[in-house]
């Protein structure tokens, strides 16, 4: 195992460091940049073979695409006959995710429905290719199913449970940073690279932190780049360049959990034909639009019209429910030269690329792949890394008393004339004072957007419209340095965004309420200042 | 799939089970509609006065996103909703939040001897029919504190809650004359109207329907009293809804041909008028032309007095009533969303001196605050009314509800009658009231 | 002879319209779906931002409500309006000729010509120092964060004092719910006693407007004879005390005056059928049994924009007022309807029915779609009243020149 001695600290492009710059630097054995489910499961893979690991994000948790996605925790059905190894892939992870998290997972099962318009020899081609990639699969009679699910479409030919289920993205990264730092690991949260070259063996990385304006310098024999989107961009500085195809994918939540189960059209795999219960709102998945950079995270108006019309096949009534928000994130897939085909229909098994042909030992990329088999996928990476065998597979994270949201928490109540409930912060989602207290606490994060990822804070109908305010006043009695208004005008601007899409009838009639609020009655402008 | 709970975690559910009737019938659309913004809240008279009920949006449109198949009602605090339908009217956004509370409430698991209360309360003919034989007996056992204590101990009937004397003789046999089983032979008279009189005027006030009966008839409109049962309403708001249902069949089915014939089926309850219009399509779930056409058909008694008024006369004289009454309309009737009728035909009345409640509702709401456990926070919901009244220094007060007048009269200590006594007043109507403490 | 006018919305625009026709003996109905804009209230009587009412008056654009109608008219308006208020037992401060600056909750500072007295109190021309008072429990208000960003303006800020609250119990209350404490003379008596020891060396007071239900005035005269401090009301989060005062209090007043209201139903525009299309007869209500009709000479569009679906949007591009359809303007492309910063202007925010010059609501050529409908306040088009802080200057301004049209 090759161990880092930094010898000199000069980068190779040349510029000097200037003598009076004080950079603190540190060291590990493995630098893993990217806090994502790929990175955070390759930290969490190597503590556990005892390695000391960092790991660097540029964001908070769940901030990038791992936190921007539709929740399914494949059981691989979906790929069955498109991409026969990933699916394989997803059944096999599925069972060992729910043994890893189960708090994160809701064991919603799954529905694959072959509507009347639906091509019914692709059904049988289904089937087959379950069986050969080892996906469980029942029929179930289509009435039986039209009584669990009330709302989906009477025109069902033909109807299969498999095992998908909801993944709570956020849980789960939670529960990997907790494991890593629990076992010689620290993840860095708004820290970004901004270098990394050769250096003894293996690589150094600059590093800034984004909220303390601190530089830092690490050294490590290994490096793996599991920067999501950004793989690209993080290999760059490097020298290396990386082929590779962004497909931007945008999501709508509909405002209520419309079903309890996983539904997904038993059709080739296309635009929209997903819908996932999360929590207490039910998630409409994904375009795939091909983008220049990994920050591209526009929203056009024909994404959602096709989003709640695909949706329409599996629940007629789609059209009447209220669509609550809408974001996009991006994917890296692995596109060689001479690919040419649409970013969906790219192979969604994982690539692991070794660098050292390159010139730069101990540096390795991964991208490409699903959230469901990001422990497989670490697992690939972490044994490039080390010889010891990987035990991910057989340690459950550590068990976790949720300490944040959980969902209609504060609904639990006893009898009403015995009731003393706690202080709602957000009412739409059941989020506490206390729970905003401890969030605070943990995270030291004035950002109000990081609240909202902890606690779901401001995802409810409202979007924010009262606990802004209120979760800003907390923040300014908590915390020192933080924006004159608490952060109302930045998280109100975030909101905006994921509510412009939807932006007709009541979702429009709910951007305007959520507008006067902010600015009519309390006064609000956009704030730069921060209170010293 | 077989179905079983998965892990013992707070997001585990029994992902087979069906969703229950109540749960299904307002499928998410309804808490689609809301947008959060407290206006029903900021109105709801009980949320005002205590803590222990959050308020209607939170207990309705906001609970109702975390319905699961295993947990149909999400917050046990919607008991303390007493239905008085006033969030549902001030709502800008067509949530019909009152109605989600309403059918809320009746999935919450009844409680023990609660529950036998709740099927007492929510049967005010079957109580009469018992009460009748013996109410010589039962009118001073009802004013027995010891009595009282006694019930609200063990049953849970508040012991300070008023209630009415059954009257010895119904109105259907006082007025047995007019009782048609259905409408009468083509061609019509003129002016025709079914009578539905509910049980309230029926077994306790039937003074009453003779009055409005001889105001009908002076105007020249030939009533009828159709076959009915209870509306149904006490057994809506006591959670028990298949009870409702068959009362609501059954009257349906009694008047559907009357309603059929372009025959207005007019009513002197505010709640069994709003039970036929809206309740039996928005909360029992009844649907069809028959409970369209019944809906439509019906209208308040001062609602049908205007369209009188309004068509060619001549109409008979207004005489005057120097009286200086405060006007209180009942929840039930702004939820008719027609206004305050009374109001506007009473204002032709020469000398009456009318002042208007500033209150959104008088705290009874029906049978809430008859019950042990509500008791308290209706007399604080109907506080500002008393005031009003003492402060006003009125004669009386008016207002179209029955259970409202029971209460009002005791709580404001001032005589409290149905509007349309005034009206027989100024038309020189015989007084039909009992004397104080006997029946007809 | 007695017009009879139907006002449909009961917001500021339609309470207001409605009073003063009734005071000038028309015989008006108000029908209202709901009570809407004024719980999202502060109840003041803003004119931009700004604060130069006139300026702004002369500058504006073509398409704007309130272009063509002068600063006469607000000024009556205006006048009406305070008149209206005070006899409402709900005493307004102010004047065109002396705008105040009030304090808001977050710090910002409103240029209002017209507040209610409780929160008039808060002038900021009076340097008194401040201090800010967070209610203990009481989630809907900050001290911290307006006291943070006053000091930042210049604004004396003496401090910020917790004060506690009795009878907060087993959750949050809503200002409404304090409010509605503070009505009771005896929980007034024993918030003194409480307070006054915190209060040593506070002279000015600053509290979030949850000071009474209905008469705020007598609440605060008690509050400062028992504490021996000035004291003003901020308004915060809906439901806001006071929108909600001035909501009741205009309510109250027109069923007092003889307005006849009708609360609940939603409305849809009911056509002369003998007129050959130019006049409207009434409304038809959404009664709960049914449709049924009212009937007027005029109709008065006094619905709101968006938020409280005086007109209403479609996904396929369509905006129509929600009680005739008449068609809205709006670009075709969804994503023109909003810009991406919220406090930048919103075109969504400049959409409604634009007015000929006798207050018809009318095509793009300027032909009145109907000879007997008006419309005023926010339905009309052509100003984001967000941004432009000019709200309640367009409602009481197109609410005055309608009625004046429609009783001519």
């Amino acid at each position: 195992m090759r161990t880092a001695t930094p010898t000199s600290i000069a980068p190779t492009d040349g510029r000097p460091l200037p003598a009076n710059r004080i950079v603190t630097t540190l060291s590990s054995d493995l630098l893993v940049i990217g806090a994502g489910a790929t990175g955070l499961g390759v930290a969490w893979d190597a503590t556990l073979r005892g390695l000391s690991v960092t790991v660097v994000e540029q964001g908070d948790l769940g901030q990038g695409t791992s936190g921007r996605y539709h929740g399914l925790l494949h059981s691989g059905a979906r790929y069955v006959v498109s991409d026969p190894a990933s699916a394989a892939d997803c059944a096999r992870e599925n069972e060992v995710v729910r043994r890893l998290v189960p708090h994160a997972v809701e064991p919603t099962g799954g529905y694959f429905l072959s509507t009347d318009d639906d091509p019914p020899d692709y059904v049988d081609r289904w089937l087959a290719g379950c069986r050969g990639a080892g996906v469980a699969v029942e029929e179930l009679d289509p009435a039986q199913v039209m009584r669990q699910e009330p709302l989906v479409t009477p025109r069902l030919a033909r109807a299969f449970a498999v095992s998908d289920a909801a993944l709570d993205s956020f849980e789960l990264l939670h529960a990997l940073a907790r494991g890593v730092r629990a076992s010689r690991g620290s993840v860095l949260l708004r820290h970004r690279v901004t270098g990394l070259v050769p250096h003894g063996g293996g690589m150094l990385a600059r590093i800034v932190s984004l909220r303390d304006e601190v530089a830092l310098q690490l050294a490590a024999p290994w490096v793996v780049n599991a920067a999501g989107p950004f793989v690209g961009v993080v290999a760059a500085m490097a020298g290396v360049h990386l082929p590779l195809a962004l497909g931007k994918g945008t999501m709508v939540a509909m405002t209520s959990r419309l079903t309890q189960t996983v539904l997904n059209r038993c059709k080739p795999p296309h635009d929209g034909d997903i819908i996932v219960p999360v929590g207490t709102v039910c998630v409409l998945g994904t375009t795939d639009v091909p983008v220049r950079a990994p920050t591209d995270l526009t929203i056009e108006p024909w994404e959602i019209d096709l989003l709640i019309r695909e949706g329409q096949a599996l629940i007629p009534t789609l059209r009447r429910h209220r669509p609550l928000r809408a974001w996009a994130g991006v994917r890296a897939l692995y596109r060689p030269a001479d690919d040419r085909a649409p970013t969906r229909d790219l192979p969604r098994a994982h690539v692991l690329i070794d660098h050292a042909p390159e010139g730069l030992p101990g540096f390795l990329t991964i991208l490409g792949g699903k959230l469901t088999t990001f422990r497989r996928m670490a697992q690939d990476i972490v044994d490039r890394v080390s010889e010891r065998p990987c035990t991910t597979a057989i340690t459950p994270l550590p068990a976790e008393e949720r300490r944040f949201y959980r969902l209609g928490e504060s609904l639990r109540r006893p009898p009403p004339t015995q009731s003393r409930p706690e202080r709602l912060v957000c009412e739409c989602e059941g989020v506490t004072a206390s729970q905003v207290e401890a969030a605070l606490a943990e995270s030291g994060s004035d950002d109000l957007d990081d609240l909202r990822r902890d606690l779901r804070l401001g995802m409810g109908p409202c979007q924010g419209a009262f606990c802004t305010y209120r979760a800003a006043a907390a923040v300014a009695a908590t915390l020192p340095d933080v924006p004159l208004d608490g952060g109302l005008s930045a998280f109100f601007r975030e909101r905006w965004r994921g509510i412009r899409p939807l932006a007709w009838g009541r979702g429009l009639r709910q951007a305007d309420i959520l507008r006067r609020i902010q600015i009519e009655a309390l006064g609000a402008d956009p704030v730069d200042e921060v209170v010293r | 799939m077989k179905a079983s709970p998965v892990g013992s975690g707070p997001m585990s559910i029994d992902v087979l089970a069906p969703l229950s009737a109540g749960a299904s019938g307002l499928a998410f659309f309804e808490s689609d509609l809301c947008v959060k913004c407290n206006i029903c809240t900021a109105a709801c008279p009980v949320a005002g006065v205590t803590e222990l009920f959050p308020g209607p949006k939170a207990v309705g449109p906001q609970a109702a996103r975390f319905r699961l198949p295993t947990r149909p009602e999400p917050d046990p605090r919607v008991a303390w909703c007493s239905g008085c339908g006033v969030c549902s009217r001030v709502c800008p956004h067509d949530v019909p939040v009152a109605e989600m509370n309403v059918i809320a409430k009746s999935e919450l698991p009844s409680r023990g001897v609660r529950a036998l209360r709740d099927s007492i309360l929510a049967r005010p003919p079957e109580v009469a029919r018992w009460l009748r034989p013996i109410r010589l007996l039962g009118r001073p056992a009802f004013r027995s504190p010891l009595l009282r204590a006694a019930a609200q101990r063990v049953v849970g009937i508040a012991r300070r809650a008023p209630f009415p004397v059954v009257a010895p003789t119904p109105l259907r046999r006082l007025r047995r004359d007019r009782i048609r089983s259905r409408p009468p032979a083509q061609p019509l008279p003129a002016r025709h109207v079914a009578y539905f009189h509910g049980c309230s005027t029926n077994d306790y006030e039937p003074w009453l329907g003779r009055t409005a009966i001889e105001i009908l008839e002076r105007f020249g409109v030939e009533v009828s009293l159709p076959p009915q049962r209870c509306c149904g309403l006490p057994l809506l708001s006591n959670a028990d809804f298949a009870a409702a249902r068959r009362r609501a069949r059954s009257n349906l089915e009694s008047l559907q041909p009357w309603a059929e014939r372009g025959i207005p089926i007019v009513g002197t309850s505010t709640s069994c008028t709003l039970a036929l219009k809206h309740e039996y399509r928005a909360v029992l779930g009844l649907s069809g032309s028959a409970i369209d056409q019944v809906a439509h058909a019906t209208q308040d008694f001062f609602e049908y007095m205007e369209h009188l008024l309004a068509a060619d006369g001549p109409h008979p004289a207004f005489g005057p009533v120097p009286l200086r009454l405060l006007y209180h309309a009942p929840c039930q009737l702004r939820s008719h969303r027609i206004g305050t009728p009374a109001v506007r035909v009473l204002r032709r009345i020469p000398g009456l001196q009318l002042e208007l409640s500033l209150a959104e509702c008088c705290g009874v709401a029906g049978t809430y605050g008859l019950k042990r456990e509500f008791y308290d926070v209706a007399v604080r919901v109907g506080a500002d009314l008393m005031r009003q009244a003492r402060a006003s220094g009125v004669d009386g007060i008016l207002t179209d509800s029955e259970t409202c007048r029971w209460w009002t009269e005791t709580h404001a200590g001032l005589s409290s009658r149905h509007p349309l006594e005034v009206l027989a007043m100024s038309l020189g109507l015989p007084d039909r009231r009992p004397r104080s403490g006997e029946g007809t | 002879m007695t017009r009879s006018v139907i006002v449909v919305g009961a917001g500021l625009t339609g309470l207001y319209a409605s009073i003063l026709a009734a005071r000038r003996g028309a015989q008006v109905l108000l029908v209202a779906q709901g009570r809407g804009g004024l719980a999202l209230s502060h109840g003041c009587i803003d004119v931009w931002h700004d604060g130069d009412v006139r300026f702004s008056f002369r500058n504006l654009d073509p398409a704007h409500p309130l272009a063509g109608l002068g600063m006469a008219v607000f000024q009556a308006a205006l006048t009406e309006f305070l008149d209206i208020v005070q006899e409402a037992g709900l005493p307004y401060a102010g004047g065109l000729d002396r705008p105040m600056r009030l304090p808001r909750a977050l710090g910002t500072i409103r240029t209002t010509a017209a507040a209610p007295v409780t929160l008039a109190a808060g002038s900021l021309d009076d340097k008194t120092p401040i201090h800010m008072a967070d209610l203990r429990g009481f989630r809907d208000f900050s001290a911290n964060l307006a006291a943070g960003r006053l000091r930042t303006q210049g604004v004396p800020i003496g401090g910020v004092v917790e004060l506690p609250l009795a009878e907060v119990g087993a959750r949050d209350a809503y200002a409404h719910e304090l409010a509605g404490a503070f009505d009771d003379p005896g929980y007034r008596a024993e918030v003194c006693s409480t307070w006054k020891p915190l209060l040593r060396g506070v002279r000015r007071l600053g509290l979030p407007a949850v000071l009474g239900t209905s008469d705020p005035t007598q609440v605060v005269a008690d509050l400062e004879a028992g504490l021996g401090v000035d004291i003003f009301e901020i308004p915060t989060l809906p439901p806001s005390l006071p929108g909600l005062r001035l909501e009741r209090a205009l309510r109250h007043r027109a069923s007092s005056i003889g307005v006849d209201v009708v609360e609940g139903p939603s409305v849809r525009g009911e056509i002369d059928g003998r007129s050959a299309g130019r006049r409207v007869s009434g409304v038809v209500a959404a009664t709960a049994g049914g449709p049924r009709a009212f009937r007027a000479d005029t109709v008065l569009l006094a619905t709101g924009g968006p938020a409280h679906a005086g007109w209403m949007s479609f996904a396929n591009g369509e905006v129509q007022d929600s009680v005739f359809g008449l068609p809205v303007d709006a670009p075709d492309d969804r994503e023109a309807w909003t810009s991406p910063d919220p406090f930048e202007s919103q075109p969504y925010a400049r959409f409604g029915l634009r007015l000929d010059s006798r207050r018809h609501p009318c095509d793009r050529r300027g032909r009145p779609y109907f000879e007997n409908l008006f419309a005023a306040g926010g339905l009309l088009a052509g100003a984001d009243r967000t941004l432009e802080g000019s709200r309640q200057v367009i409602d009481l301004a197109t609410a005055f020149a309608a009625v004046e049209a429609m009783l001519r």
